[in-house]
């Protein structure tokens, strides 16, 4: 091949170009240590990679609104342990004052305790988690137990994704646990009753309330179990969520992250070659027939 | 008869033979950097008819019979080819490199919009009462429509910009078309002397060259002496002295981008070119600017269109803090095309987030959070091309990237096989100094020789003359 000078020139130009792209693309990958920033750096990582970028993201949002959820649900647990307190309180004094040595003075006495312990109840039941109050149902933006313990929320029980489209319920039905709707006792309307017959130093009456109680101590444990193991499948989603959500961000950098001792090597590698370009360019400039002549 | 009064004249004609080889080697040296310029040869000769004496034939010297341009007609074949094809895709893969609407990972991107947009509706599930939390969903939706106009922008921006450049390449185009035509005209009348007119084809070639890269036309070179190019699409651009015209034309049908249209010589009514009857730069801006990059606008409007559809219906069965349902989310267009420039939020939602459908029914406000459920399934719900939303987005991301891939990858493939042409043309036809200094120095050598033939001849002269 006859090689003449702007032959040599072009050659070296355009091979010293060529280098340092390449140079410049593996210094930019080592120092970002991105490799697929542009769909086009490599098309079918770019396409999985937008698609686990969105499961990632769904994945955290599953986990996070279950801890608001698990949050609330944890709150709702915690009144029922005190309201169960209070009930398991009203039978004892309820069993220690069905005996007939008491006096009307002590049954007097108990009922105001009884009644104090009906506002305790209501307020554990009125209280607000958040922006809601929790054993409302739906109509959560009002206190649902008023101060005769009549009941003023419905029977909405609110929903929690655990996975996409699968969902458990993520709140206790007061009506239920309290009201005793569906074949229970109303556990207001017994500390009512019991107080009212300690007041009337009525002894069969306070006798009476012994079964209601009892009754409504295991209405609400049983409710109480309820929420604990709502509480166990939405902490184990949110587990899951989270690892899945793990999973995807590893998948994701697996993707798209360059290998920092591959792309090390390759930036040494680049810049070799652009040393040995450069100094094959100056060495084919230097001899000239015009030297010599 | 030689004598020696003859033998001064030939030398005066060989003298002259030799000065134009390295007046030639000289032109040569000057241009050896200039750029389509090709290296030119001094044929010299002996001198005919010879002289005779007695039964011998005695030369008269040299003489210069021409200068001619060394090119090598297969490879002068080959490159126009090679030029249409790596200035179309490499047109093409500029156009495409630049757009960055479609990067998974942009962390303002359509993908993180939607993924926030649902996170926040996942929120409010807990809270459906709160208008805090609506207002989250509400921001997050705004996102989502602004992604989706700020890619469509992107997008539709490029092809903006490559109309631009279609217009510039056009009005270049004439001007060369024009240049050639005259040119040929100039070869012609140089050519009628017998002589090559070589600076002249060389400047001939060079805007043939720029022609080519531009249109991709042919070249048909005619027994005259003419260059006629000849579009791919068939129009013919130059024809001997007269040229065609190109012009461009906002079409109606295609987004008001510009359609490319050709007024033939001696007509004055303009043909609407397909995109495929252009080549080169103007062919390869044109097919990214109708090819992949209208597939992606397209594509994000159907997406756009489809997920406005499907949330708005969801959104319509749910009933708002004040009891009235059947409320678009998104206001979006009648039809796709378009929609992805125009999603925006419904501006009354957007100025009371109470009125976010978030529950099944009137009754079960404010804590009701059902229909949120319902608006969380679009996510995965599969729209007018069978796809749920993010995977309609990864199938756009993928389709354009290995759109721009493989026009990247053509482009490095087509300027490698024009590297070589080009490194050949050079090779045959480039100025090597070396040579031509040893060319110079032959000639140099020679005039000497020629003048100390002169001197002899003198001497010889002047000893008859003194002879006594």
């Amino acid at each position: 091949m006859r090689v003449t000078d702007r032959l040599l020139f072009e050659n070296a130009a355009r091979h010293a170009a060529s280098a340092r792209e390449r140079f410049e693309a593996a210094s930019r990958e080592a120092a970002t240590g991105v490799r697929v920033r542009h769909p086009e750096d490599d098309p079918a990582a770019a396409s999985v990679m937008a698609r686990t970028i969105s499961q990632a993201g769904r994945d955290g949002a599953i986990a996070k609104t279950l801890g608001t959820a698990s949050d609330e649900l944890a709150h709702a647990e915690l009144a029922l342990d005190g309201v169960s307190a209070a009930l398991s309180r009203a039978r004892e004094l309820a069993v220690q004052l069905s005996n007939a040595t008491y006096s009307a003075n002590e049954r007097a006495a108990a009922a105001q305790e009884v009644n104090g312990l009906f506002e305790t109840v209501l307020g554990q039941l009125n209280r607000k988690v958040g922006h809601r109050y929790v054993f409302g149902g739906f109509q959560d933006d009002a206190p649902p137990f008023d101060a005769t313990g009549a009941y003023l929320g419905d029977t909405g029980v609110r929903e929690v994704e655990v996975a996409p489209g699968v969902t458990v319920p993520a709140s206790i039905r007061a009506d239920v646990a309290l009201k005793g709707a569906g074949g229970g006792v109303d556990v207001l309307a017994t500390l009512q009753a019991l107080s009212t017959a300690l007041a009337a130093n009525n002894v069969a009456g306070v006798q009476g309330t012994l079964d209601a109680l009892d009754t409504g101590i295991a209405q609400v444990a049983r409710a109480r179990s309820e929420a604990g193991s709502h509480l166990n499948v939405m902490d184990a989603a949110g587990a899951a969520a989270l690892a899945a959500r793990t999973d995807a961000q590893a998948r994701l950098s697996h993707l798209a992250d360059a290998d920092i001792i591959d792309a090390a090597s390759r930036l040494a590698q680049a810049e070799r070659a652009l040393d040995a370009a450069l100094t094959a360019a100056a060495r084919t400039f230097q001899p000239s027939l015009l030297d010599k002549l | 008869m030689a004598d020696l009064f003859a033998l001064l004249s030939w030398s005066s004609s060989s003298l002259s033979a030799h000065r134009a080889a390295s007046a030639t080697a000289s032109h040569n040296l000057a241009n050896s950097n200039t750029r389509g310029f090709a290296r030119q040869r001094a044929d010299l000769e002996a001198t005919l008819p010879a002289d005779r004496l007695g039964g011998a034939f005695i030369g008269r010297g040299a003489l210069l019979s021409g200068v001619s341009q060394v090119r090598d007609a297969f490879l002068e074949r080959q490159l126009p080819q090679a030029f249409a094809s790596s200035s179309y895709s490499g047109a093409k893969a500029q156009a495409l490199e630049g757009l960055t609407a479609l990067d998974p990972d942009g962390g303002a991107g359509l993908t993180n919009a939607l993924d926030a947009f649902y996170g926040a509706l996942r929120q409010l599930t807990q809270a459906p009462g709160d208008v805090g939390s609506r207002q989250a969903v509400l921001a997050q939706g705004r996102s989502v429509a602004l992604a989706f106009n700020r890619a469509a922008q992107n997008v539709d921006g490029a092809r903006d910009g490559l109309d631009t450049q279609l217009e510039a390449n056009v009005a270049r185009v004439n001007d060369l078309a024009r240049s050639l035509a005259t040119l040929n005209q100039q070869v012609r009348i140089e050519q009628a002397s017998g002589a090559a007119p070589n600076d002249l084809l060389d400047a001939r070639l060079r805007v043939q060259d720029e022609l080519v890269q531009l249109t991709g036309a042919a070249v048909v070179s005619d027994d005259d002496g003419n260059v006629n190019l000849q579009l791919p699409g068939g129009g013919a651009l130059v024809n001997a002295d007269l040229w065609a015209t190109l012009s461009t034309r906002a079409d109606p049908s295609n987004g008001g981008h510009l359609a490319v249209f050709l007024t033939p010589a001696g007509s004055s009514a303009p043909v609407q070119l397909p995109n495929g009857a252009l080549g080169g730069a103007l062919g390869g801006v044109l097919d990214a600017r109708d090819g992949a990059l209208a597939t992606a606008e397209a594509s994000l409007d159907a997406l756009a269109f489809d997920f406005a559809g499907a949330v708005n219906t969801a959104h319509r069965n749910g009933v708002g803090l004040d009891g009235v349902g059947n409320r678009d989310f998104f206001t979006a267009p009648a039809a796709a095309t378009g929609a992805a420039r125009a999603l925006a939020v419904d501006p009354g939602l957007l100025a009371d987030p109470r009125q976010l459908g978030a529950a099944a029914s009137a009754a079960s406000l404010p804590g009701d959070g059902s229909n949120l459920f319902a608006l969380i399934q679009t996510e995965g719900a599969a729209l007018s091309n069978g796809l749920d939303v993010f995977d309609g987005l990864a199938a756009a991301i993928a389709t354009w990237g290995s759109a721009v891939d493989s026009a990247r990858t053509a482009s490095a493939r087509d300027g490698a096989v024009l590297d070589q042409l080009s490194a050949m043309r050079e090779s045959a036809s480039g100025v090597s100094i070396d040579e031509e200094m040893i060319a110079l120095t032959t000639s140099q050598r020679a005039y000497e020789a020629v003048l100390k033939v002169i001197q002899t001849t003198d001497e010889m002269l002047d000893t008859l003359l003194k002879l006594r």
